[in-house]
């Protein structure tokens, strides 16, 4: 009986592959790579176009004299260890879990942050396992962690690590310059 | 080696593989062992795994009474399995739903009601609590947690404490009941 039926099925595919022939074996060679494409995206990295103003001037600098957007290459292999203050993140939004984010690490565990507006309170200390992330563009552009309080660090997507457009302002992130900025706010 | 064919094709063979293998455990179901009391009439302390279904990460399509793996907040890679009390705008006890015996007279409160006060959960937030409520550290500890950490739902438990796979399996069901038919059951 099953060898009835798999040989019914065997038939059919063999009259079938007549029709499909070489474009249906190139397209399923394609879609092979698809899976390969998809997991590099989510485990090494992807590239990123930023929207808004929150990181105004370091992303989208030319906001007001272009539409065009920056592109910066998002890194994610061990994206949730090893931060950093300064550091620019993509994380998932903690008011929108299907909304990515990008902010600097202004605190990381055991800081205490000196809040801007919105916050409650004037200081706050980092608790473990979750980082105070604020945009560059201050109170009126950037919705942060002034808002919503620190997040957890498993919120975090990935590291941005070089910007590729606009051509003039590409290149490596250079993170480590603004930790001490940070630091005079504290 | 005519049986494998040439070592590169092999090789990408194998590498497509595993990438089709990352991307189901990743956007379709995964399984993993987990310990700890804190959910114990439900799930055992050790020799458990679970079938998580990863459709349902950052919370999509999760409603109150599932269970639900999740990132912990304060430990950065650590996952846990907790269950979900409440949503977005819902209205939840902080000490909920109160453990019998801690609150000795009845004005202190305790029994479900709002001794340690009540919040709203806020947007993109979800609040979880263990089944085994004196042994668990849940939102009752930090708060409510980000939609964004839920990692899945757990639709299955597996125990190997039988020869036959078709009896690892067994489903775990929403432990929301409706207050009417809560109501009729006997007892």
């Amino acid at each position: 009986m099953a060898p009835r039926a798999l040989n019914s099925i065997w038939t059919r595919v063999k009259r079938e592959r007549s029709r499909i022939g070489l474009f249906g074996l190139y397209l399923f060679a394609f879609a092979t790579w698809i899976p390969v494409v998809a997991a590099f995206k989510n485990c090494i990295g992807e590239l990123v176009w930023i929207t808004g103003a929150s990181m105004y001037p370091f992303l989208n600098a030319e906001k007001d004299r272009t539409a065009r957007r920056d592109v910066v290459v998002n890194y994610k292999y061990n994206a949730q260890y090893g931060l950093k203050r300064g550091m620019i993140v993509t994380f998932w939004n903690p008011y929108n879990p299907e909304l990515m984010t990008v902010k600097r690490i202004v605190g990381i565990p055991g800081d205490v942050v000196r809040t801007r507006n919105p916050y409650p309170v004037s200081t706050v200390k980092v608790p473990p396992g979750h980082i105070w992330v604020e945009g560059d563009g201050g109170e009126r552009e950037s919705q942060d962690s002034n808002t919503y309080g620190p997040i957890a660090a498993g919120l975090v997507i990935g590291k941005v690590t070089h910007i590729l457009w606009p051509f003039h302002r590409s290149g490596k992130v250079r993170w480590w310059e603004y930790a001490e900025k940070i630091r005079d706010r504290g | 080696m005519p049986f494998l064919g040439h070592p590169l094709r092999l090789l990408l063979a194998t590498l497509k593989g595993l990438a089709l293998a990352h991307v189901g455990l990743t956007y379709g179901f995964s399984v993993g062992a987990g310990w700890g009391p804190s959910m114990l009439p439900t799930f055992m302390t050790t020799q458990e795994w679970f079938v998580t279904d990863r459709r349902c990460r950052r919370g999509r399509g999760v409603r109150v009474g599932d269970c639900v793996a999740y990132g912990i907040p304060v430990e950065t890679g650590e996952e846990g399995v907790k269950r979900v009390i409440g949503l977005p705008g819902d209205y939840v006890l902080l000490n909920s739903p109160g453990l019998a015996g801690e609150y000795e007279d009845e004005e202190e409160g305790g029994g479900g009601t709002a001794a340690g006060g009540m919040i709203q959960v806020p947007r993109g937030h979800c609040y979880i609590v263990g089944d085994n409520l004196p042994w668990s550290r849940d939102s009752r500890d930090f708060g409510p947690l980000p939609l964004g950490l839920i990692k899945g739902k757990v639709v299955a438990k597996v125990s190997f404490d039988s020869w036959n796979p078709l009896y690892w399996f067994s489903k775990v069901e929403n432990g929301l009941r409706h207050p009417e038919a809560a109501l009729a059951r006997p007892g």
